[in-house]
């Protein structure tokens, strides 16, 4: 195997044996964590689009939006083959984060399309 | 992950399709001066188709989950870090000549 660098590739959190800490790959962690921002990211543009040109006003863009959001928690769910705990430290963090950051995009995209289809 | 993407391009594209034909139904409408009340059926499951496909690009292109047990099989550490305590000099190197009259090649 080719040397590493200094810059190790698997920090780790370390804990004793007493207060028995989980230890887990940081560096995986953190990328993890980027690859469903970004399937979140994406999926709140796409929903705000569909909201769009369904021509959504109100409450009802934003029951949309949520349920997209459950549908792409599924989604990362199965696509983490369900067992939450070899690939993150919570479920929390799969289900909920990005979760409010998606929402100005998802309603930036909601006027923009909206406007496109609906006024222009 | 090139499939993802393309089936992403595609999703996007049945979008933009979906959005000029609700555009013209909008403008027959105002023709015949009827209510927008919401986009005819066909539009509502291209809509639907499109949305499926960019879900499932929204999956499969960032990338794999990376496991973050310590033990697993693809996390394992098989190097050390440079470190000066594990590097060895008392080598065969010591009988070249010492020194070397060759100027550097620019």
């Amino acid at each position: 195997m080719v040397a590493h660098g200094d810059s190790s590739s698997s920090e780790k959190k370390l804990g004793n044996g007493l207060n028995d800490l989980p230890t887990f790959n940081a560096e995986n962690l953190q990328q993890n964590m980027k690859t469903i921002h970004y399937s979140r990211t994406f999926m709140s543009i796409i929903g705000g689009v569909v909201a769009g040109i369904f021509g959504f006003t109100g409450l009802k863009g934003f029951v949309l939006y949520f349920l997209v959001m459950a549908f792409t928690s599924i989604g990362l769910m199965a696509k983490a083959k369900f067992s939450v705990h070899s690939y993150f430290d919570s479920w929390n963090r799969v289900l909920l984060d990005g979760l409010f950051g998606g929402l100005m995009s998802f309603v930036l995209f909601w006027t923009f399309a909206y406007d496109i289809v609906h006024i222009f | 992950m090139g499939l993802g993407f393309a089936i992403g391009v595609f999703g996007v594209l049945i979008l933009f399709h979906a959005a000029y034909a609700t555009i013209q139904y909008r403008g027959l409408l105002k023709i015949t001066e009827e209510e927008f009340s919401g986009p005819p059926m066909n539009v509502v499951a291209e809509l639907l188709l499109g949305l499926f496909f960019c879900m499932w690009a929204a999956l499969a292109v960032p990338g794999k989950f990376l496991s973050i047990h310590p033990d697993s099989e693809e996390n394992r550490i098989v190097s050390l870090p440079a470190n000066l305590d594990f590097m060895i000099f008392n080598h065969r190197g010591k009988v070249f000549p010492g020194q070397m009259d060759l100027k550097l090649r620019h």
